[in-house]
């Protein structure tokens, strides 16, 4: 008794080319950086590379600490800057398509493009490239990604919510502290999800808006792949840390959010 | 209907991405796998129609050439060692050659030994079809590469030739050669009173640490402009410099007991030892205060534009730099080109075969070697890549054609013979007012100049690091990470949240207060 396997094509075949493209681009890469890890130069099994990492041996935690801070940071002025834009956006939602075109427009210029060209006016302005100028870049490349969650949630908000508690004799910042905002919760949640991920990780806007002064943990991974032979193990390391923190990110996002479909856009 | 039009459109727009994949496929032609670095050969459609009419002309045969490149030795290494790619030809630099032969991933050429190169050049081919172009490569190059990779040990573990000594001399073929050195913008040296043979003379590799070769600062001027470049090896060798000159390594010794100060320029950049290392890092560490910041592609961009005055640069980029500065207000050009009298280093790229090539491509792949020590290819790359060709300049002198698409390169008249003679004398012998010496040939300029005080030994060839890599990779992440801290910035941060909410607390706070009194009226 012995059950042939006959392909028939039904709806959920359409999914197989997507399920190999995701085995074959993630599932494998990650397996080869998971053995990379532990192996060393001569592909020998070692933990070395675990105890270089966390032995801050090449200033690789220093590094990973600065990436966390700059990566809080931007996600904190995202959330400050992008809040107030994202409300009266949704507020005003009628006439302002034209005001989220224009929030979206950026978004679709290459982000290399535009932190060479925002390098290019702090040159022109005389401003001295460091700290601040990769702060702002930060921040001018993700605040997209936390203003249009944010813009989404609201937006969706059933307005009759506002109305009851208006009926009901609450002030404008009663209804905005005790309505909106705690309506407005999964969208902060995915806002942050996906300003803070992606911050943490990045590394051509440091390099370009310091002049390579500022070195990141995206740098530090870098280097150890494309400016060495050698040291894939250490780099491997630091990658599955990297994956940890994002992982631990979502984790901690997803139980501080009481909607669990909050999170569904990542 | 609307939907189906663009559904329609998108499957288009994949069939044809996919149909041109496809169509790349292998025609019946002999063919050749070039593995070259971007931007390595003069116009690339050019040269595979040139060098296709070549073949033909020698074999009567059609060729049909990939051409891939790579953009670090680094990537080109890994794809060569863990991938399977198989490349009949490779252009990497001296010690990626040196790591290759050591992982015995190469195939001996024995372009420089005579009987060899016959007996193994042409085993199935009629010698008289090849021109014999070996005898064109600058002497001085296999001189150095002789003393410095003349005893290179195969150490792979799975070969068969394991502990075998071999030379490099036998596996490649040289292509182009320069020298590491220093660009600045001379306009603002001039402008910082720093622009004199004297001056910079006497800061040498200093430089780029703002020093003037005394331990004192060079021009405040420099500080927050200098570039250093994004590459280990290349930062390390001119930090080694800057400590020796600037009497960091006096009587220092190394662990065998030998003194940094008596080493050649050769023997200090291969001494990789923890004590230097350490000197190194800190070294690098405390010119990050004097850094405009590292450069990884638009140091030329930076120059150029102002926001840096210095540069660590390989001779043929700054060459390409300089020749794009012209000013036509100054008449002059805006860049200029520096190698330090003291100490330097010297690299060269060359031909290699790796040993996945495909034996049925050997005739392309000589011949291709041969065509690239034409006088007349090595004039035109000379030309588009800026970096000098390993061919001796008296080859290139004797062909008419070369000298020919040289000078029109130039803009000169090749038909005019005082503009030759001009030009000939510009190229050949051309003498930088600053270093005294031309940096495009500083073979040549050695023997002619003598008392330009350039020592052609003063120019040191760097090996691999060996099992120093990792050290050395250690200690340059380290110096890069050093003295930049975020956490100010979320000190900062902090403090400006904490006001903004207590700002709007304030505000919620006084209306709540006035509605309540509106409420007790």
């Amino acid at each position: 008794m012995k059950r042939k396997f006959r392909f028939r094509l039904t709806r959920r075949a359409f999914a197989y080319p997507y399920m190999i493209f995701l085995l074959l681009f993630v599932v494998v890469p990650l397996v080869i950086i998971l053995i990379n890890a532990f192996l060393d130069e001569n592909s020998k099994l070692t933990f070395a590379n675990f105890v270089e990492f966390f032995s801050d041996a090449g200033g690789g935690l220093t590094v990973l600490g600065n990436s966390l801070i700059i990566g809080l940071v931007t996600t904190l002025i995202c959330l400050v800057i992008g809040y107030p834009c994202a409300y009266f956006l949704a507020k005003y939602h009628a006439s302002s398509r034209v005001f989220v075109l224009m929030f979206i427009l950026p978004m679709w210029v290459n982000f290399l493009i535009r932190t060479l060209s925002t390098k290019a006016i702090f040159m022109a302005l005389n401003v001295k490239l460091g700290m601040g100028t990769v702060m702002f870049g930060m921040v001018y490349n993700y605040l997209p990604y936390m203003i249009l969650p944010l813009h989404t949630t609201l937006v969706s908000i059933d307005h009759s919510y506002i109305e009851a508690a208006e009926d009901l004799g609450a002030d404008k910042m009663a209804v905005f502290l005790k309505t909106i905002l705690p309506l407005s919760l999964p969208g902060i949640v995915s806002g942050i999800t996906m300003t803070f991920i992606p911050a943490i990780s990045t590394f051509a806007i440091s390099e370009i808006l310091s002049g390579s002064k500022i070195f990141l943990f995206g740098d530090a991974i870098n280097m150890h792949f494309s400016k060495t032979t050698n040291s894939f193990g250490v780099g491997s390391v630091m990658s599955l840390v990297m994956l940890v923190l994002v992982v631990v990110a979502n984790v901690i996002v997803n139980l501080t959010s009481k909607d669990e479909e909050a999170t569904s856009v990542l | 209907m609307k939907k189906f039009v663009s559904v329609l459109a998108v499957l288009l727009l994949v069939c044809f991405v996919l149909t041109v994949f496809v169509a790349c496929k292998k025609e019946e032609a002999d063919t050749l796998v070039i593995y070259n670095w971007a931007d390595y050969i003069f116009n690339e459609g050019q040269m595979e129609k040139e060098f296709k009419s070549y073949y033909k002309a020698m074999t009567g045969k059609d060729v049909e050439i990939t051409y891939v490149t790579f953009d670090t030795n680094e990537t080109m290494l890994t794809r060569l060692t863990k991938g399977d790619s198989n490349v009949d030809v490779v252009c990497p630099s001296e010690y990626a050659i040196q790591k290759l032969i050591e992982m015995d991933m190469l195939v001996p050429l024995h372009y420089f030994d005579e009987e060899k190169y016959v007996k193994d050049f042409t085993k199935n081919v009629d010698s008289s079809v090849y021109v014999h172009n070996a005898d064109n490569v600058e002497q001085g190059i296999r001189d150095k590469v002789g003393e410095t990779f003349g005893n290179i040990e195969i150490t792979a573990d799975n070969s068969k030739n394991k502990g075998k000594q071999v030379s490099m001399l036998d596996y490649f073929v040289p292509y182009m050669y320069g020298t590491l050195g220093i660009l600045y913008n001379k306009f603002e040296f001039e402008r910082l009173g720093i622009y004199d043979s004297e001056t910079l003379n006497k800061a040498n590799w200093g430089i780029l640490f703002n020093d003037n070769g005394e331990g004192e600062v060079l021009s405040d001027g420099l500080t927050g402009n200098i570039l250093m470049k994004d590459s280990i090896r290349d930062s390390y060798a001119a930090t080694v410099f800057y400590l020796l000159e600037s009497g960091g390594l006096d009587e220092l010794k190394n662990s065998d007991g030998k003194f940094y100060t008596e080493m050649s320029a050769s023997e200090l950049i291969n001494e990789v030892d923890d004590n230097l290392l350490e000197l190194v890092k800190d070294a690098l560490k405390d010119q990050k205060r004097q850094l405009f910041g590292y450069e990884v592609d638009f140091g030329k961009d930076d120059l150029l534009s102002g926001n840096a005055m210095v540069d660590l640069a390989w001779s043929g980029d700054a060459m390409y730099a300089v020749e794009e500065s012209w000013d036509d207000e100054r008449e002059d050009y805006e860049l200029a080109y520096y190698l330090p009298h003291s100490t330097g280093n010297i690299w060269f790229d060359g031909w290699v075969v790796p040993t996945t090539y495909d034996p049925d491509h050997w005739d392309a792949i000589k011949l291709f070697i041969n065509y690239l020590n034409r006088p007349n290819v090595a004039a035109k790359n000379l030309l588009e890549i800026g970096y000098t060709a390993a061919i001796k300049p008296q080859v290139l002198l004797d062909d008419e054609n070369a000298m020919r698409i040289l000078a029109e390169g130039y803009e000169y008249d090749p038909d005019d013979p005082d503009e030759m003679a001009e030009f000939t004398d510009y190229f050949f012998h051309y003498e930088d007012e600053i270093d005294l010496s031309n940096w495009r040939y500083p073979f040549e300029s050695a023997e002619i100049n003598s008392d330009n005080y350039r020592n052609i030994d003063s120019l040191g060839v760097m090996r691999d690091f060996g099992n120093k890599n990792h050290d050395v990779v250690t200690a340059w992440n380290y110096a890069r990470s050093a003295g930049v801290s975020a956490l100010p910035m979320l000190g900062w941060t902090a403090l400006a949240v904490v006001v903004v909410v207590g700002l709007v607390c304030l505000i919620i706070w006084l209306k709540r207060l006035k509605s309540h009194n509106v409420r007790l009226r």
